[in-house]
C-alpha cells in the first residue's frame, strides 16, 4: 500500500465520530467599518505609510520627492512611466535591481491595513514585489473591504490567482533581542497612493 | 540501548544560572503575552473567534481523510505535484529526489517546524545540497547549530552580543557590533546573493484549504515570498492536520494567529499559493509523522488543532524560566510537552512534568486546546507505563500511602514542624528534594489546621 493509502486508512480508523463535530456556518464577526480612516490607522500600526500628495503633485513628483536617490523605478501600471516597465524584466532574479516598484492593488482590508497583489498585477513576475527595495501601491478607497471575513467571502481573487499575497506594511523582524526592525528581507518600505 | 529521558530540570538549571539571558527571556515573552492581551481586548468577538476556530478544527480532524482527498484533487487540478510522507525519512527522500531531478544544489528555505521534525538539513547536506535558512532567527540557530528554541521566535534565548559573535564568525562582521539594526542588515546583505542564485526554494505553511487546493504561508520578514518566487522550483512541506475546509474559514484563523503569537494584528505577509507561478514548478509534501496515530488517542487528539502560534509558550512560567532548548525536543513549551511524548514516550517522559498546572496555556490557546488537562493526563499515562523517574515515583508512592491514611498523614505533618526547624540543611536540601533547589522551603507552621480545629472548635461543636 502507498503511504497515501496507509495514511488515509489510519485516519479513517482513528478519527473521532464525524457526527459529533459538525461544521459551523461561515463566520462573519467584528467591526464592519470599511472606511479609509480605519485602513490608514491599521496600516500605520504595521509600519506602512501614506504617500501624501502636495499641491500640484502627480504620482511621479511625489515619488521623486519621497525617493530622491532611486535610480530604477519599475512600473507595473499603464498610467505611470517609471524608468523601466515590468514587462521589460526578463527573469525573477533581474527584479533585484529595482529601487521602487509601482503597482496597483485590486483591494485593501481596513481591519489590517493590508493590500492584495497577485500575478495579475505583477505581470507574472511575483518576485518583483519582494526584491524591490521599496513598493508604492496605488489603491482606491472604493476597493476597501471591512475585515478578513468580508475579504475571503467577497473577493474572487482568492479562488482564481495562483499567487496571492496580502502585504501589511513592509517586511519586519524582531528576531534579534526583540528589537523591531522594519525592512527585514523584503521591501524596506510600503507606501499607499490613494487614487 | 534504551533511550534516556530528556533531563529538562537539569538543562533548566543551567539556563537559570545566567541572569541576563534569563531576565531578558522572561520579560520578552511576557511582553508578547501582554501585547496579545491588548489585541484580545480590542476585539469583543475574541471568544467567539476561539470557539469558531476550535469547532472548525475539530470538524476538520473528524473528516480529515475526505478533506485531504479534496485538497489533493484541487491542488493537482491547479498543477501542484502532491506527495505523501508517512514519516520524516520518507519526507526527506521525497525532497531529495525532487532536488536531484532538477540538479538543484542550493536550497533556500523559510521556517518550517515540520522540516525540523524530519531533521531534513542533516539528510540533504551530505547529499551535496546546501540548505540556507532565510528567516533571521532560524538562520542564527542554523549557524549556531541549535534547534529553534521557540516555534515563532527561534532565537529568543539569545542576546545581541550572541548574534554579533555568530555573525562575525560567519559573515565577517564586527564581533562587537551592538546594534540589532545593523546586524539585521548584515543578514539581508548576506542572504540576497544566496537567494538570487538558489536552484530551489522551500517553505512551510500554516494552512491548507480543501475547497481550493490552496496553502497559506504567514510570515513577517518577506523571506518566504522570496524563497518561493525567485527560484522556479518551490517545494512546500506541511503537516496533514493543517487543513481548513473553506477559503472563508481562513478569516477566523488569520485574525487569531498573529494576535495570539506576537500581539500584532496580522503577519506582514499572508501568502496564498494555489498553483505554480508562470514557468515554475510547485510541489507539496503532506507529512504524517505520527499525526494519524495521534488522531486515535482519545485524550490527546485535540492537540492536532494547534496552529503553532506559541501563545502557550509565552505565557508559561516554566517555559519562560527554562528556555526552549531545555526541552531537548523540536517542540518546546506546553504544546511541546503534550505532543513530544507521542513521538517518543520514554525520551520525552519528563516534559509533561514541566508545568505548574496553572492552566494559563489553555486560557490563551486560540483553538481552545485543553493543554494543562492533557499535561495532567500524560502524567497519568506515563505513570501507568512506568516512565516516571525513580525519585518522582517513590515520592508519589510514599505520598499516596500517606494521604490515604489520615492518622499517618497527621503524624507526618506534625513531624514536619520539628523536621524543618531542626534538621541540618544537607538533609533538607539535596537531590531527593527538588523543591529545595533555588528556593527556601516554607517556614514551618506553629500548629496545623487539624490540631487547631481539635483544640478550639471540636469541643465547642460537641458541647452544642
Amino acid at each position: 500500500m502507498s503511504s497515501r493509502d496507509t495514511i488515509l486508512a489510519t485516519l479513517r480508523a482513528n478519527r473521532p465520530d464525524p457526527a459529533a463535530h459538525p461544521l459551523p456556518p461561515v463566520a462573519m464577526l467584528g467591526d464592519m467599518d470599511k472606511g479609509r480612516d480605519r485602513f490608514e490607522n491599521s496600516l500605520q500600526i504595521l509600519g506602512g505609510q501614506i504617500l501624501m500628495p502636495q499641491e500640484g503633485d502627480t504620482l511621479a513628483t511625489a515619488i521623486a520627492r519621497r525617493f530622491p536617490d532611486a535610480k530604477v523605478i519599475c512600473s507595473a501600471v499603464p498610467d505611470f512611466e517609471g524608468t523601466i516597465r515590468i514587462e521589460e524584466i526578463e527573469s525573477p532574479q533581474q527584479a533585484a535591481a529595482t529601487d521602487v516598484l509601482v503597482v496597483r492593488s485590486p483591494f485593501g482590508i481596513a481591519e489590517m491595513g493590508s493590500i492584495y497583489l497577485s500575478e495579475a498585477q505583477l505581470n507574472n513576475l511575483n518576485s518583483a514585489a519582494h526584491l524591490t527595495q521599496h513598493i508604492v501601491v496605488i489603491l482606491s478607497e472604493e476597493n476597501l473591504t471591512a475585515n478578513m471575513h468580508t475579504a475571503y467571502l467577497e473577493r474572487p481573487e482568492f479562488h482564481t490567482a495562483n499567487y496571492g499575497v496580502l502585504m501589511s506594511g513592509p517586511s519586519a523582524t524582531a528576531d534579534i533581542q526583540g528589537v523591531l526592525i522594519r525592512g527585514a528581507q523584503g521591501v524596506r518600505s510600503l507606501s499607499i497612493w490613494w487614487e | 540501548m534504551k533511550v534516556k529521558p530528556v533531563n529538562h530540570a537539569k538543562a533548566a538549571e543551567e539556563f537559570l544560572e545566567d541572569a541576563p539571558h534569563l531576565t531578558f527571556h522572561d520579560e520578552r515573552l511576557w511582553d508578547m503575552r501582554q501585547k496579545r492581551d491588548q489585541q484580545m481586548h480590542l476585539l469583543p468577538e475574541w471568544q467567539d473567534l476561539r470557539t469558531r476556530a476550535s469547532e472548525i478544527k475539530e470538524h476538520t480532524l473528524a473528516n480529515l481523510p475526505e478533506y485531504l482527498e479534496q485538497f489533493e484533487a484541487n491542488a493537482k487540478k491547479n498543477g501542484i505535484h502532491v506527495h505523501w510522507a508517512a514519516d520524516g525519512a520518507e519526507h526527506n527522500r521525497i525532497v531529495g529526489e525532487i532536488l536531484e531531478k532538477h540538479g538543484a544544489k542550493s536550497l533556500i528555505k523559510s521556517k518550517s517546524m515540520v522540516t525540523e521534525e524530519c531533521d531534513m538539513r542533516a539528510y540533504l547536506e551530505p547529499r551535496g545540497v546546501t540548505v540556507t535558512e532565510t528567516d533571521l532567527g532560524e538562520r542564527i540557530q542554523q549557524l549556531d547549530d541549535q534547534l529553534p528554541s521557540h516555534i515563532v521566535v527561534p532565537a529568543v534565548h539569545k542576546l545581541v552580543p550572541d548574534v554579533a559573535k555568530i555573525f562575525a564568525k560567519n559573515y565577517h562582521t564586527d564581533p562587537n557590533d551592538n546594534d540589532p539594526q545593523s546586524l539585521a542588515e548584515a543578514q539581508r546583505m548576506a542572504a540576497r546573493p544566496v537567494i538570487l542564485t538558489a536552484d530551489a526554494g522551500m517553505t512551510g505553511g500554516n494552512f491548507l484549504v480543501a475547497e481550493t487546493g490552496t496553502f497559506v504561508v504567514c510570515t513577517n520578514e518577506g523571506n518566504a515570498d522570496l524563497s518561493s518566487t525567485v527560484p522556479n522550483l518551490h517545494i512546500a512541506t506541511l503537516g496533514i492536520e493543517r487543513l481548513v475546509p473553506r477559503m472563508a474559514d481562513l478569516g477566523v484563523f488569520v485574525r487569531l494567529l498573529s494576535r495570539s503569537a506576537l500581539g500584532s494584528p496580522i503577519t506582514q505577509y499572508t501568502t496564498h499559493f494555489r498553483g505554480p507561478q508562470k514557468g515554475g514548478e510547485m510541489h507539496i509534501v503532506l507529512v504524517d509523522n505520527g499525526r494519524s496515530t495521534r488522531l486515535g488517542m482519545e485524550e490527546f487528539w485535540t492537540s492536532l488543532k494547534c496552529i503553532r502560534c506559541g501563545a502557550c509558550m509565552n505565557t508559561c512560567p516554566v517555559y519562560r524560566r527554562s528556555g526552549g532548548l531545555s526541552y531537548g525536543a523540536v517542540y518546546s513549551g506546553p504544546i511541546g510537552a503534550i505532543i513530544d511524548p507521542t513521538f517518543n514516550e520514554r525520551k520525552y517522559s519528563t516534559l509533561p512534568f514541566a508545568s505548574t498546572m496553572n492552566g494559563s496555556c489553555t486560557n490563551v490557546c486560540p483553538v481552545k486546546i485543553n493543554i494543562h488537562e492533557q499535561l495532567y493526563k500524560w502524567r497519568r499515562v506515563l505513570a501507568e507505563h512506568h516512565e516516571l523517574p525513580f525519585v518522582k515515583r517513590e515520592i508519589m508512592h510514599m505520598a499516596g500511602k500517606l494521604m490515604g491514611q489520615p492518622k499517618l498523614y497527621r503524624t507526618a505533618i506534625n513531624g514536619t514542624e520539628v523536621a524543618l526547624s531542626t534538621m541540618p540543611r544537607f538533609v533538607l536540601y539535596n537531590w531527593l528534594n527538588p523543591w529545595g533547589k533555588h528556593r527556601e522551603l516554607p517556614h514551618p507552621v506553629k500548629q496545623t489546621f487539624h490540631s487547631w480545629y481539635k483544640q478550639n472548635r471540636l469541643k465547642k461543636d460537641k458541647a452544642q
